[in-house]
């Protein structure tokens, strides 16, 4: 595995250094810019944006690609605003297995899902020392994101014929 | 036909852009083996409202693919906003350390848009975008020598289709030469 990673890399690397630049390289990224690019533009279109990276892990799965950093704690995010926290932890915590880099930003978000999910019992958890105000407002401001999301979810089926 | 044009053109675009990469000295950044990286909201300078966001959706690829972890941009950007810091500007002067102490980042990369041009011609649009970027160490909050500058024309393909990865190319390699170790995937 390991060694099929390294190679991977290399042949990336190899691939990087001939080109100068490539569109496609280690990972499957499917139409992650793109979609990302219209979400920005119409707000409405955060569907695609949102399928598009479901299909992207989808499709790296299917095929043995790799899933690019970032992809599954995008999916995550999306599923947490959503409300569909148990699927949201999990992408979070996959996104965390695969990438260590991601651990301090994922824990929080995992813990954030938690606290909303209300599993927990007792006081939030405290946040690290050295980013508490931080950390702090980071919680409350995605509770209160949560609920900003609910109302445009309602509104949104409310059109819905 | 046109859709043969509009590949010529985006090669052109692709292979242009290939060619004005500069090259910069971040020597104390390689020093410090940066991992990962913050990509924070972008600034924008010109009068076209949509450039920041246009231009942050073609900045993680690139620099992903030269080995970096790249934090999920659209998610630091939500997460940001609902923080109080909805506005880039706001974000660019907070305090790099703080910024990548909350989100445990090795570095944060700045970018701002300083002029933002479309030409619209007969099959596609020209785009000139000139930009500004600095990668800040995450632990120390030291810079590359300056704030960079850099400028590139670019064809979106049959006007309104973006090919935005045509963009950021620019950025990562100049910012981000493939000296320092790939992140680590499991």
């Amino acid at each position: 595995m390991r060694a099929r990673s390294l190679q991977a890399l290399l042949i990336g690397g190899a691939l990087l250094l001939g080109s100068g630049c490539v569109r496609q390289g280690t990972y499957h990224w499917g139409r992650y810019d793109d979609t990302l690019y219209r979400h920005y533009k119409k707000p409405a279109e955060r569907e695609a944006f949102v399928e598009g990276l479901r299909t992207t892990i989808l499709e790296a799965d299917e095929q043995g690609l790799r899933v690019p950093p970032g992809i599954c704690a995008e999916y995550g995010y999306a599923l947490y605003e959503e409300g569909r926290l148990p699927e949201a932890i999990s992408f979070f915590q996959r996104e965390r297995t695969q990438w260590p880099e991601s651990q301090v930003l994922m824990d929080k978000m995992i813990r954030n899902a938690e606290l909303r999910a209300g599993k927990k019992a007792g006081p939030p958890a405290l946040a690290p020392a050295a980013a508490t105000g931080a950390a702090g407002a980071l919680e409350q401001s995605l509770e209160k994101n949560g609920r900003q999301k609910k109302t445009l979810e309602n509104k949104r089926l409310e059109k819905k014929p | 036909m046109t859709r043969r044009i509009m590949w010529a053109t985006a090669l052109v675009a692709l292979a242009a852009g290939c060619a004005t990469a500069p090259r910069k000295d971040y020597a104390k950044l390689y020093a410090a083996q940066p991992r990962s990286i913050l990509v924070v909201p972008v600034v924008n300078k010109s009068v076209n409202v949509d450039a920041p966001d246009y231009f942050l959706s073609t900045v993680p690829i690139p620099v992903a693919e030269r080995g970096y972890y790249v934090f999920p941009v659209n998610l630091v950007k939500r997460v940001l906003e609902d923080d109080g810091l909805a506005d880039a500007g706001l974000v660019h002067g907070a305090d790099a350390t703080r910024l990548a102490a909350m989100f445990g980042a090795d570095s944060v990369l700045y970018i701002a848009i300083e002029r933002w041009d479309a030409k619209y011609v007969v099959v596609a649009t020209q785009v000139t975008v000139e930009f500004s970027y600095v990668l800040k160490d995450g632990r120390t909050g030291d810079v590359g020598p300056d704030r960079a500058e850099d400028r590139q024309d670019w064809v979106p393909a049959a006007g309104a289709e973006p090919a935005p990865s045509l963009v950021a190319p620019a950025v990562a390699p100049a910012a981000l030469d493939a000296k320092t170790p790939a992140a680590s995937p499991r």
